[in-house]
């Protein structure tokens, strides 16, 4: 079985600076928004958000108090920002975005993988770099990154980019998307930790040295969340 | 050194690191937001909707709702004043008899929400017109008689058309809650920039900070 290089070291730095940039945005952002935690202008009603006047608990937030927070915010988004666009352009220019970028039979793939997750399929689907619903997560991530630094470009400058407020539905609605495009990279956030530690923790390792071993993907293992997390036997009609 | 203080020492090292990157990353936004800044850019607040007066919120920093005390202090007057070439003091009687403007704004609080109300007042334009600011005069101060509070601005946002001298509020005087006899309002900057209870504006070649931007909030607090 052999190792490879799985991420080049750009790939590595860019991950970890945006798990410490997206950290202190998201902790920052929802200590900002504890500030006011509702949407509706004032005197007005707002249809979409049942946990109105519910502040977040303050150890999910991050800066200490509204100044402080604006402050790490508005420092942490350059670096987000360009560790993104270092990313994106070395994903276009090295050809990388091929593993990314959907293609005809990632649904049927990804149904394969959904039905092997819930045990209704016996065997790993055959795959690339990464399966499908992997992929699905990976190309939304920088989507869902675009459409964050657009909704917050839009309640920085509600005057200054009056235009691209107006485009979100005004501030108040800007405001919401911004909190819902959070709701979803967190979401995603969330899920890709939970499956790198349940089925795949030797990508922690090849997330910092960029090698892998073969023998220990998830395809090779058959893994599931939580089964057969260590390598299986060389099977003898491996071939 | 001891373990201790090593640890106390480099963590007050880092603390310090973060406020340089912090402060640093707040030079460098006023840049880009000042490059942002047009007067060509206006606040659109759509639809006819204001908000009730009872809904919207009313800040000061006195211990109870400020009120200019005429029997006191004499009648409430405006001073324009700083480097300028004729300095200037009104009566809400004369403030209330140059050109006026009443324009329906968005207030953007920095807590996050937003208000809207129909505003009567002078542009401080039309008041930099009367007193003639020297080229040197480059910020603003808006002094207030709520405890001290002040709050000063680059002089391109105080020129920007929907920035007023306010003293009327949805179609009748402004009241003490919102900062009457007279109060700074403008889209352009957040809530904590405007200026309540208004007694005074100093044209002046440099900033001197404000109540809020003091206590750490950014200086420029544009939107």
């Amino acid at each position: 079985m052999t190792t490879v290089l799985r991420h080049h070291w750009l790939v590595r730095v860019t991950h970890w600076v945006a798990v410490v940039a997206i950290t202190i945005m998201v902790g920052s952002g929802l200590r900002i928004f504890n500030a006011y935690p509702e949407f509706a202008r004032r005197g007005q009603t707002f249809c979409c958000y049942p946990f109105a006047g519910k502040p977040i608990p303050n150890w999910l937030t991050f800066g200490g108090w509204l100044g402080g927070a604006r402050h790490w915010h508005f420092a942490m988004m350059w670096l987000l920002v360009v560790d993104g666009l270092v990313y994106l352009t070395f994903l276009y220019l090295h050809g990388e975005w091929r593993d990314l970028v959907p293609r005809q039979g990632d649904l049927r793939d990804s149904i394969a993988m959904v039905r092997f997750y819930l045990f209704i399929r016996k065997h790993h689907p055959h795959q690339g770099k990464h399966n499908a619903l992997q992929k699905l997560a990976y190309f939304a991530m920088p989507w869902v990154g675009v459409l964050l630094v657009l909704t917050g470009l839009a309640i920085w400058k509600p005057v200054e980019l009056g235009w691209l407020t107006g485009l979100f539905g005004g501030y108040v609605w800007a405001r919401y998307w911004h909190f819902v495009a959070m709701s979803l990279l967190v979401i995603l956030a969330v899920g890709h930790i939970f499956m790198v530690f349940t089925v795949d923790p030797y990508a922690i390792v090849s997330m910092i040295t960029g090698r892998y071993n073969e023998r220990f993907a998830p395809e090779a293992r058959d893994a599931r969340p939580f089964y057969h997390l260590l390598p299986q036997e060389e099977k003898s009609t491996d071939a | 050194m001891r373990r201790r203080d090593f640890l106390s020492t480099s963590a007050l090292a880092l603390l310090a690191g973060c406020d340089r990157v912090l402060s640093f990353a707040e030079r460098e936004n006023e840049y880009v937001e000042r490059g942002l800044f047009r007067h060509t850019a206006r606040d659109v607040a759509s639809g006819r909707f204001v908000t009730p007066d009872a809904k919207y919120p009313s800040y000061f920093i006195s211990n109870t709702v400020p009120m200019w005390d005429a029997t006191k202090n004499g009648p409430w007057s405006l001073e324009v004043s700083g480097i300028v070439a004729k300095p200037l003091t009104l009566s809400l009687d004369q403030l209330t008899r140059l050109p006026s403007t009443t324009l329906r704004l968005n207030h953007y609080c920095v807590e996050g929400w937003n208000a809207i109300a129909s505003w009567t007042g002078v542009r401080l334009s039309v008041l930099a017109g009367l007193v003639q600011p020297d080229p040197m005069a480059q910020y603003v101060d808006f002094q207030s008689f709520d405890d001290g509070y002040h709050e000063s601005w680059d002089l391109a946002s105080a020129m920007h058309p929907q920035t007023l001298v306010a003293y009327g509020m949805d179609g009748h005087w402004l009241g003490a809650p919102h900062g009457g006899p007279a109060r700074v309002f403008s889209p352009v900057k957040l809530g904590y920039k405007n200026t309540k209870y208004l007694t005074k504006i100093v044209f002046m070649p440099q900033r001197n900070g404000g109540y809020w931007s003091d206590q750490g909030y950014e200086w420029y607090g544009g939107t």
